[in-house]
């Protein structure tokens, strides 16, 4: 077994706990970060290591930190704990197991970019992990790695959790500023992009959890051992989210580039129930899905790209061949026609006409002129609209009708 | 008789709003907290966030009915939730929705006449590895059957 | 100044330029719904969408800027059919109305399906059923089917009026903009909500089932209102060859100053266009048995009892009560006849009653002209009723404002201490009775001229109505008063229209040498 960055302690009793968190070496880093390194080398190194966003769009996150301008303004620090694509929950462990290690690369992020607040916008939906948080940040006020002079290097930083309220579109970094700012989530155009117009109009780095939980360890070992954990262009690990019909359902942390039918075989235990694989869908809900013969691909973002598919949050979910692949069209189309916020068009219009059409197919009321305009009314979605939801919908239906036309075909008439 | 915040809650209030530089954006955790007060966010309860956060009662009611999380009218004792996304229902989540509405006596979208129990159908809770799951309230249940479900709802009294 | 390609055509634009700024500068039109040039751009309603070399998705033409060298396609194939997509997408979930809805001939919907849709329509499922009559307003009527969620409505109502009266509920495709509680939208500038609703969906109940709007032709006129000067739009029924009309004037909109009214006018002028039809004046009338005039009959009258009192020196017998509802070239004639040629001191004025101004566009004034009546040299003397007790032999009284603002049973009895009371009028009322003569004048709309808003800028506005009858505007009248009286006879005879007046005020008066554009 590889040797693990992310999660080698989870399974430690109280890790949560910051003593229990220290006795392991823990802020470390953020010593490192503070004493004995600036914010430029931060950022080098941040970017030497070449490590993509996790939470879905896979955006280097040094590059980003480099976005963010000197204006006379605060800058803030969010970061995305909303975890709604379908299949993920890889941060919750995260947040539950290791909240310090977040924290820690909170600190040494904001002390990298300038910034004093950050925000951990957390989903409604996980109240016990939030409560989790705000107990290991006040550890940490309490041992001054937060507050006021940090480490005596005169480095102010507040932590705060703010919870969402169940909308997925609140995942979407700039529906979560709306939501932070106490609006609807409604996604904002871009440009401006957030690391220059962001909450409260000011610069904001929005980075997901497992991003940021990433940060304290290239700091100890480097960004050229980060490389090494991972690819030479995509650097570390990830921490793979597998459920569906497998053996084992769980987390599973593994370099980026290990194959899916490892994941799935060799780690995750194979198929539950002696069932048949029909399709998986690689990195959550959005990700186009794979059938049975394509999952011999290695799980990197260049990779799944080049395949017509993507990385995006590392969640697998495993198909059987028992389940009726409409019946997963059905839950892609009823998701995002609940979860459009329904700003513009293309999205709040089609996520719902789509949906119509899939039940009245599931009601034994379709026709084949039925999956066409399914498909033609998902390309008019895509591209044209304001947030990448409108994407994120049309991604999967596209690829679940071109992939499984024939099964599809089987449930309408002529 | 105008309902108003507890001490307590009063106190946590005053700390919440005092983290963001601007008093609207601390909305979310106080419908919070006022949904936890009151069982949820009717006009009344709407005057009182919009007076405490100096905000129009419009912008109140147009947040709160985006996030489903937030109740205008109140729910059962026990809000059940069972996700009926992809994984929980690759593993059968749909049957144990029938099951539990059949054992309450209610559709889902319902409260029981008791008004003990409400039972919802929600998107991903991010659990999948325990697939299938649901929520009550906020307390995670995975890895649930027809025999789980039994001991679960005997346990809430 | 940046060069760009706007469908293969080079252009010269500002930085900083939208897309859709710089293709209006050149005349192509790309299709909006959700975008108004008064509000920053939302981007929702995705009709504007274009495409752009280099960039591989489609970019809306609302909110990208413009930067050197674009080469921007308004009508590739990819952006048609995007269009279609959206339009489709809208029509999907909106209800086939245009038989019953107000806003068929004006509405955007309609005329980008005209323009770039013309599908059959492929939705085979059930539409969502929602309220189609709220009443949200004095004057507005949201039907919920109609709406689109463009939010121009709930925008203009949070930047413009900052009264935040609508808001967007639900989520998805339960979205819906409604009161809160039925908390109905009350403002001054709640007119503007249905004009700015690029569908059917708000709609002005003062309009609503009356007529269609391919029956009204357009006038561009100012509304005399309060003393703003907001530039409109007047909308009268073209006729019918064969039946009856029974309104003349249907409706007022707003027409864009980024000087005065910017994108906006007021309800109060939107509303109150009842003057403009009801009660009008269409005759002369004579009173106390004498023959039928004409207006030369009229005209020559009027000079011969003025000329008997200039020549024995007795104009302080004479009293002219005049309003500033008068446009600049009739106010500079009265005063060149009147205070100049004749020497008259008992000038007074009388308007409606001052108001409560809003903050906004609407004055305290409830004239048009005040500034302008102040340039020309008026003194602006309030009429009351000492003034019009003493002993006169003349009495002129321009504008319906007396009957407005005294009670004529009390002032009946002052009236018949003058010998001769001559009454230009725009409209019937009680004073008809108690004059001589009553002249038929027109309304601002129905003739040219100028006025002076609060600011000092000078409007020129042109005829858009008929007037009824044997009306004539007063500027004409005026100048052949000047004619007849014979004082100055080759002064006035030069005025052939109120331009030439125009131009004359220029040269004596310096406030308007400037103004004279």
């Amino acid at each position: 077994m590889e040797e693990k960055v992310l999660t080698q302690h989870f399974g430690l009793e109280n890790f949560y706990n910051i003593d229990v968190y220290l006795k392991k070496g823990g802020y470390q880093a953020v010593r490192k970060a503070l004493i004995d390194m600036n914010p430029e080398k931060i950022l080098e190194e941040v970017k030497a290591a070449n490590l993509r966003g996790r939470g879905g769009a896979g955006f280097p996150a040094g590059v980003k930190w480099g976005f963010v301008p000197e204006v006379d303004k605060p800058k803030y620090l969010c970061v995305n704990a909303d975890e709604g694509e379908p299949g993920t929950f890889k941060d919750r462990y995260i947040m539950s197991h290791n909240p310090h290690m977040l924290l820690e690369g909170i600190i040494i992020t904001s002390f990298c970019v300038g910034i004093h607040t950050a925000f951990i916008y957390i989903r409604g939906e996980y109240e016990a992990i939030a409560v989790r948080l705000e107990q290991a940040i006040s550890e940490a006020y309490k041992n001054g790695f937060l507050g006021k002079n940090i480490l005596e290097k005169g480095f102010d930083l507040d932590v705060f959790v703010h919870r969402g309220a169940g909308a997925y579109i609140c995942g979407e970094e700039t529906g979560l500023l709306e939501s932070l700012e106490g609006k609807r989530g409604h996604p904002r155009l871009k440009p401006p992009f957030p690391a220059s117009v962001g909450l409260f109009q000011c610069p904001t780095v929005i980075n997901n959890v497992e991003t940021i939980s990433n940060i304290p360890f290239i700091i100890l070992k480097g960004a050229k051992w980060f490389c090494e954990k991972g690819l030479p262009k995509d650097g570390g690990t990830r921490i793979f989210g597998v459920s569906g019909m497998v053996k084992k359902p769980g987390i599973y942390e593994l370099p980026l580039g290990t194959n899916l039918k490892d994941i799935i075989y060799k780690y995750a235990g194979g198929m539950a129930k002696d069932k048949k694989l029909k399709a998986v869908i690689p990195g959550g809900m959005s990700a186009p899905i794979l059938t049975a013969d394509e999952i011999d691909i290695k799980m990197d973002f260049d990779s799944l790209v080049n395949a017509g598919s993507m990385l995006g949050s590392a969640a697998i979910v495993i198909i059987d061949m028992d389940t009726s692949i409409l019946d997963v069209l059905k839950i892609v189309t009823k998701f995002y026609s609940h979860e459009s916020c329904g700003q513009c068009t293309p999205c709040r219009v089609g996520s719902s006409w789509i949906n119509k059409i899939v039940r009245r197919i599931v009601e034994g009321k379709g026709k084949k002129e039925d999956i066409d305009n399914i498909v033609r009314l998902a390309s008019n979605i895509q591209g044209n609209t304001l947030c990448p939801l409108g994407d994120a919908a049309a991604m999967p239906i596209l690829s679940i009708t071109k992939k499984f036309r024939k099964e599809i075909e089987s449930h309408v008439t002529n | 008789m105008s309902p108003e915040f507890s001490d307590n809650t009063k106190k946590q209030l005053e700390e919440i709003v005092s983290r963001y530089s601007r008093k609207e954006a601390a909305l979310l955790p106080v419908l919070h907290l006022t949904q936890k007060e009151f069982g949820c966010i009717s006009e009344v309860e709407e005057k009182l966030v919009a007076e405490l956060l100096e905000i129009k009662l419009i912008h109140v009611r147009e947040v709160v009915t985006f996030y489903t999380m937030l109740n205008q009218k109140p729910v059962g004792k026990y809000h059940i939730q069972v996700c009926s996304n992809l994984s929980c229902m690759l593993l059968g989540a749909e049957s144990l929705i029938d099951y539990l509405a059949e054992k309450i006596g209610i559709k889902p979208g319902e409260t029981s006449q008791d008004k003990k129990f409400t039972l919802s159908t929600v998107e991903c809770l991010g659990a999948c590895e325990m697939a299938p799951s649901m929520m009550v309230n906020f307390d995670y249940y995975g890895n649930l059957d027809k025999k789980k479900i039994d001991e679960i709802l005997k346990s809430l009294k | 100044m940046i060069k760009i390609f706007l469908d293969e055509k080079p252009l010269e634009v500002n930085e900083g330029t939208t897309v859709l700024k710089a293709a209006e500068e050149a005349g192509i039109d790309i299709p909006h719904l959700c975008y108004h040039p008064a509000f920053l751009p939302e981007g929702s309603c995705r009709m504007c969408l274009v495409e752009i070399e280099g960039l591989p998705e489609l970019e809306l033409a609302c909110s990208t800027q413009v930067r050197e060298g674009m080469k921007i396609s308004t009508k590739s194939e990819k952006v048609i059919e995007a269009r279609k997509g959206v339009l489709e997408f809208l029509l999907a979930e909106h209800p086939l109305d245009c038989p019953i809805c107000d806003k068929a001939g004006e509405c955007e919907l309609q005329n980008y399906y005209e323009e770039y849709g013309l599908f059959d329509s492929q939705f085979k499922e059930t539409k969502e059923k929602r309220q189609k009559k709220v009443e949200i307003g004095k004057n507005l009527i949201l039907d919920l089917e109609r709406c689109i969620l463009c939010t121009r409505c709930v925008r203009f109502l949070r930047e413009v009026t900052k009264t935040q009266d609508l808001g967007v509920f639900n989520r998805g495709l339960h979205s819906e903009i409604n009161t809160y509680d039925g908390v109905p939208v009350d403002n001054n500038y709640s007119g503007n909500l249905a004009e700015i609703c690029p569908v059917g969906a708000i709609t002005d109940s003062d309009f609503r089932f009356k007529t269609r709007s391919w029956f009204l032709k357009q006038g561009e006129s100012i509304c005399p209102l309060c003393s703003r000067g907001c530039n409109t739009i007047i909308e009268s029924h073209k006729g019918f060859t064969h039946f009856q009309v029974p309104k003349r004037v249907y409706r007022i909109k707003s027409r864009e100053n980024n000087d005065i009214n910017g994108y906006w006018i007021c309800d109060f002028g939107r509303y109150g266009y009842s003057y403009l039809d009801d009660k009008r004046l269409d005759r002369i009338i004579v009173n106390n048995g004498k023959e039928a005039l004409t207006w030369e009959k009229a005209i020559a009258f009027l000079a011969e009892k003025i000329k008997r009192l200039h020549y024995v020196k007795k104009t302080s017998r004479l009293v002219v009560v005049l309003n500033t509802w008068l446009s600049n070239e009739e106010l500079f004639l009265l005063k060149k006849i009147f205070k100049n040629d004749l020497s008259v001191e008992k000038i007074y004025f009388i308007d409606p009653a001052d108001g409560e101004d809003d903050d906004f566009l609407l004055t305290s004034e409830r004239s048009p002209n005040r500034r302008g009546a102040q340039e020309i040299g008026f003194d602006l003397k309030p009429l009351d009723r000492e003034a019009l007790m003493e002993k006169a032999d003349l009495l002129l009284i321009f504008g319906q404002f007396i009957s407005d603002r005294f009670n004529l049973t009390e002032i009946k009895a002052a009236l018949e201490n003058i010998e001769t009371k001559i009454y230009f009028a725009t409209h019937s009322d009680e004073l008809n009775s108690l004059v001589d003569i009553v002249l038929p004048t027109t309304l601002i709309p129905e003739k040219e001229g100028s006025l002076t808003n609060v600011d000092g800028i000078v409007q020129k506005f042109l005829p858009v109505l008929e007037g009824p009858g044997e009306c004539r505007p007063e500027w004409k009248v005026l100048v052949d008063l000047g004619k007849e009286l014979g004082i100055n006879f080759n002064y006035y005879k030069q005025f052939n229209s109120p331009e030439v007046v125009l131009k004359e005020m220029s040269k004596e008066i310096p406030f308007f040498e400037k103004k004279n554009e």
